[in-house]
C-alpha cells in the first residue's frame, strides 16, 4: 500500500484476511464503530473524519485495487465491494454499525444497505455516485477543472503530493467496478429495500453529482432519509467544510432521528 | 418607462430632533399613529390606480424615520387592498432576521397576492445592526448565505436541511411556497460599488438611492453589469431601479417649497440621531469590507444634507417641479444612467398628505402618459 500523510497519529494500519482476499485498513479513535468508505481518489483521513475519531473508532477499509493493493479477482461489481465490506463488517468490526461513505463508497454503501440491512446501523451519503444520469455532473478530464468541482476551498484541498502518484491507479480501479455506468438501474430499483435511517448530503456547490438529479433519486427512494445542503461545500464535503461535515454527522450518528431536535451541548 | 411608488411611512410629530440614538419613543402618540397607518395605506392602495407598477416599502428599527419595523405587514395588507399592482417589499433587511422566516412571509405575499411579490433581499444601513446586536462586519457574508437558504427554501421540492456557517436549520420545508415559479424576482441594494458587485453576481434586480451624482452612480450600475457576466443574466433596463426623492406639484415654485420643508424635517429631525449611529458603525465596525465605500457613504450622506433644492436637482438626487419639468428631469438622469425604472418617494418628511395625494394625480394626469414612453 502506498502511504499517504493521512495515515498518521492513531490511525493505525490493518489487515484482515476475508474470503475474496486480503483487504487492508485504517482504524482509528475512539467510541461506537463507524465503516468509512472511500471515494474514487482513495482512502483519505479528512479533517472531518479526524473530528468525529474523536467520538467514534473510525474504520477505513481499502478497496482491492486502490492505493496500489492487489483486486481480487472475484471482485467485478459495486455490489462484489458490498458483499465484501458486509463481511468486513462481521470479521473487522464484529457487529452492525454506522456507514460513513464518499461519493464512489456511498454507491457500494448503498448496496450494503439494501443487501444487508441487518449490518447497517445509519447510514450518511456524501454526494454518492452510481445515481447519476449520464451526461448531467460528472468530472471533467481536464485538472483545473476537476480540481474547482471537487473543492469550493482550494485551501483546504489535500496536498500530499504521494496522493496525486496513486490517484491515476485508483480511477482504474474505480473503472473496472463500475464499468464506467454512472446510473446503476439495479440499485435505484432497490432503494425502497434501504431500512437504515440515511442522511444525504451535498455541497450547496456541489456540481459532480449535481442534487437535481441525484439528490432526488435518493430522497425519493430511501424511505427515511434526509437531505441536507452543507454551505460553502462543493463535491469533497469532508475536505470543504469539516466543521460543518463533523458537527451534522456527528449530531447524526449519536441522536439519530433527533438529531433535528437542537440541544445545549454541540455534537 | 416603469414606476414604484414607495413610502417610508415617516413620523411627523416631532417638534425637535431627538438628541440620540435610538429616538425616545416616549412622546409616541398610538392614536395619530393609527391615523398615519391609515393614511399611509390608503395612499400606497391609491398608486395602483395612479398607474404605477409598483407600490414598495422597506423595514427600520428604532426611529421615527418610518413606522415600519416589518414591511410584510404593510404587503399583506396591501396584497388585499390591490388588485394588480406589484408588491415591492425593499426590503426585508435579511442578516437581521431568521432567513427561514423571510421565505415564508415573502411566499406568504406572493401567494396572498396571486405572485406579486417583488422580493427586496437587503444588507439595510449600519445602524440597523445596532438595533438587532447583530455583528456589522458579518453582514455580506450573512446577506450572502441567507439568500442562498431563502432560494432553497423557497425552490426544494422536498424537505432539506441546512448545514451554513451562520445558519442551522436540520429540516425546513415552508408552506406556502411562492405563487411565482421558480421563485419572486430579487432585488439587491447596489447603491455602492461593493453592493452593485453582489447584486450582479446574484442576478438580482438592482436598487439604488440617495444619489448624490450621476457619475457615481453610473459607476454602480456598470460594476453591477460587469458583475452579471458569466452569471448567465443580462440585466434590462428594467431590471436597474433608481430611487428619488419626489414632490411634484401645479409649478416649480409650489414644488420647491413643499420638497424643501419635507427635506428639511427629514434631515434635520428623522435624519438626525440617525447619523450619528450610522457614523459609528461605519467607523467602529467593518460593516464596509473596504475602507474607502465606508468613507463614501458618510461622504454621500453629508452631501446630501448640505444641499438645496437646485445643487440636489442638479445632482440628479431629486425629481421636484412642475409635471413637465419632472418629465425632463426624468429624461435626464434615464439619459445618464439607462435605468428603466424610477421607485419615487414622494412622502419626505413631514410634506402633507393632501401634497402627496395631489402629486401622485399630477404623476398619473400628466407624467406617466409621456413618461411611460421613455
Amino acid at each position: 500500500m502506498t502511504k499517504t500523510e493521512y495515515d498518521v497519529a492513531n490511525f493505525v494500519e490493518q489487515k484482515i484476511e476475508l474470503s475474496a482476499g486480503p483487504v487492508q485498513y485504517l482504524k482509528g479513535g475512539d467510541g461506537p464503530a463507524v465503516l468509512h468508505l472511500h471515494s474514487t481518489a482513495g482512502p483519505r483521513r479528512s479533517p472531518a473524519i479526524e473530528k468525529l475519531s474523536i467520538k467514534h473508532t473510525i474504520h477505513m477499509p481499502i478497496m482491492p485495487g486502490f492505493n496500489g493493493t492487489p483486486a481480487h479477482p472475484t471482485l467485478r461489481s459495486m455490489s462484489d465491494l458490498a458483499d465484501l465490506m458486509a463481511e468486513f463488517i462481521q470479521k473487522a468490526v464484529g457487529k452492525a454499525c454506522d456507514v460513513v461513505a464518499e461519493s464512489f463508497g456511498g454507491w457500494i454503501a448503498l448496496w450494503l444497505a439494501v443487501k444487508h440491512p441487518e449490518l447497517v446501523e445509519q447510514l450518511v451519503l456524501e454526494a454518492p455516485a452510481g445515481l447519476r444520469t449520464k451526461g448531467v455532473g460528472g468530472l471533467p478530464a481536464d485538472p483545473a477543472e476537476r480540481d474547482r468541482k471537487l473543492y469550493a476551498v482550494p485551501d483546504r484541498a489535500p496536498k500530499d503530493s504521494r496522493y496525486a502518484e496513486v490517484l491515476p491507479g485508483n480511477f482504474k480501479a474505480a473503472m473496472g467496478y463500475t464499468g464506467g455506468e454512472t446510473l446503476d438501474e439495479a440499485l435505484l430499483k432497490s432503494l425502497p429495500k434501504i431500512k437504515a435511517r440515511t442522511l444525504l448530503l451535498f455541497g450547496s456547490k456541489e456540481e459532480v453529482t449535481p442534487v437535481e438529479d441525484v439528490g432526488r433519486r435518493l430522497k425519493s427512494g430511501i424511505p427515511h432519509s434526509y437531505l441536507s445542503f452543507i454551505y460553502g461545500a462543493a463535491h469533497a464535503v469532508e475536505f470543504d467544510q469539516p466543521d460543518r461535515v463533523a458537527r451534522l454527522v456527528g449530531a447524526f450518528l449519536e441522536r439519530g432521528e433527533a438529531f433535528v431536535v437542537r440541544t445545549a451541548e454541540v455534537a | 418607462m416603469k414606476f414604484s411608488y414607495f413610502h417610508l411611512m415617516p413620523w411627523t410629530e416631532l417638534d425637535e430632533a431627538p438628541q440620540q440614538w435610538p429616538a425616545s419613543n416616549s412622546t409616541f402618540d398610538p392614536k395619530r399613529g393609527k391615523e398615519l397607518y391609515d393614511c399611509y395605506i390608503d395612499t400606497m392602495a391609491f398608486a395602483e390606480q395612479c398607474g404605477f407598477d409598483w407600490v414598495g416599502c422597506n423595514e427600520h428599527h428604532f426611529s421615527p424615520y418610518g413606522l415600519m419595523a416589518n414591511c410584510n405587514l404593510i404587503g399583506s395588507v396591501l396584497s388585499q387592498r390591490t388588485k394588480s399592482i406589484k408588491l415591492a417589499m425593499l426590503g426585508n433587511l435579511i442578516p437581521l432576521l431568521n432567513p427561514i422566516r423571510v421565505a415564508e412571509e415573502y411566499a406568504m405575499i406572493d401567494v396572498m397576492s396571486g405572485g406579486r411579490l417583488v422580493a427586496g433581499l437587503i444588507r439595510g444601513v449600519p445602524h440597523e445592526y445596532i438595533a438587532y446586536n447583530v455583528i456589522p462586519g458579518e453582514s455580506r457574508e450573512r446577506l450572502r448565505e441567507a439568500t442562498a437558504l431563502i432560494i432553497k427554501a423557497w425552490t426544494e421540492p422536498e424537505p432539506f436541511g441546512w448545514e451554513g456557517e451562520f445558519y442551522q436549520y436540520p429540516s425546513v420545508s415552508i408552506w406556502p411556497k411562492p405563487y411565482q415559479r421558480p421563485h419572486p424576482k430579487i432585488l439587491m441594494s447596489a447603491s455602492n460599488e461593493e453592493s452593485a458587485e453582489f447584486a450582479g453576481q446574484h442576478k438580482a434586480m438592482m436598487g439604488m438611492t440617495l444619489i448624490a451624482d450621476l457619475k457615481a452612480a453610473q459607476r454602480c450600475i456598470n460594476v453591477y453589469r460587469d458583475a452579471t457576466k458569466g452569471h448567465g443574466f443580462e440585466p434590462r433596463a428594467e431590471d436597474i431601479l433608481i430611487g428619488q426623492n419626489t414632490c411634484i406639484a401645479e409649478s416649480d415654485e409650489e414644488a420647491k417649497e413643499h420638497l424643501s420643508q419635507g427635506l428639511n424635517y427629514f434631515h434635520k429631525v428623522l435624519m438626525h440621531s440617525i447619523r450619528d449611529a450610522m457614523r459609528l458603525v461605519v467607523q467602529k465596525s467593518r460593516f464596509f469590507a473596504q475602507e474607502q465605500y465606508g468613507e463614501r457613504f458618510v461622504s454621500r450622506l453629508a452631501t446630501l444634507n448640505a444641499r438645496n433644492i437646485d445643487e440636489m436637482i442638479e445632482a440628479g438626487s431629486v425629481l421636484c417641479g412642475s409635471p413637465k419639468t419632472v418629465i425632463k428631469q426624468m429624461k435626464r438622469i434615464q439619459g445618464e444612467l439607462g435605468n428603466g425604472r424610477f421607485n419615487l418617494n414622494m412622502k419626505i418628511g413631514n410634506i402633507p398628505d393632501s401634497v402627496v395625494r395631489r402629486g401622485m394625480e399630477l404623476f398619473r394626469d400628466q407624467v406617466l402618459p409621456e413618461a411611460a414612453g421613455l
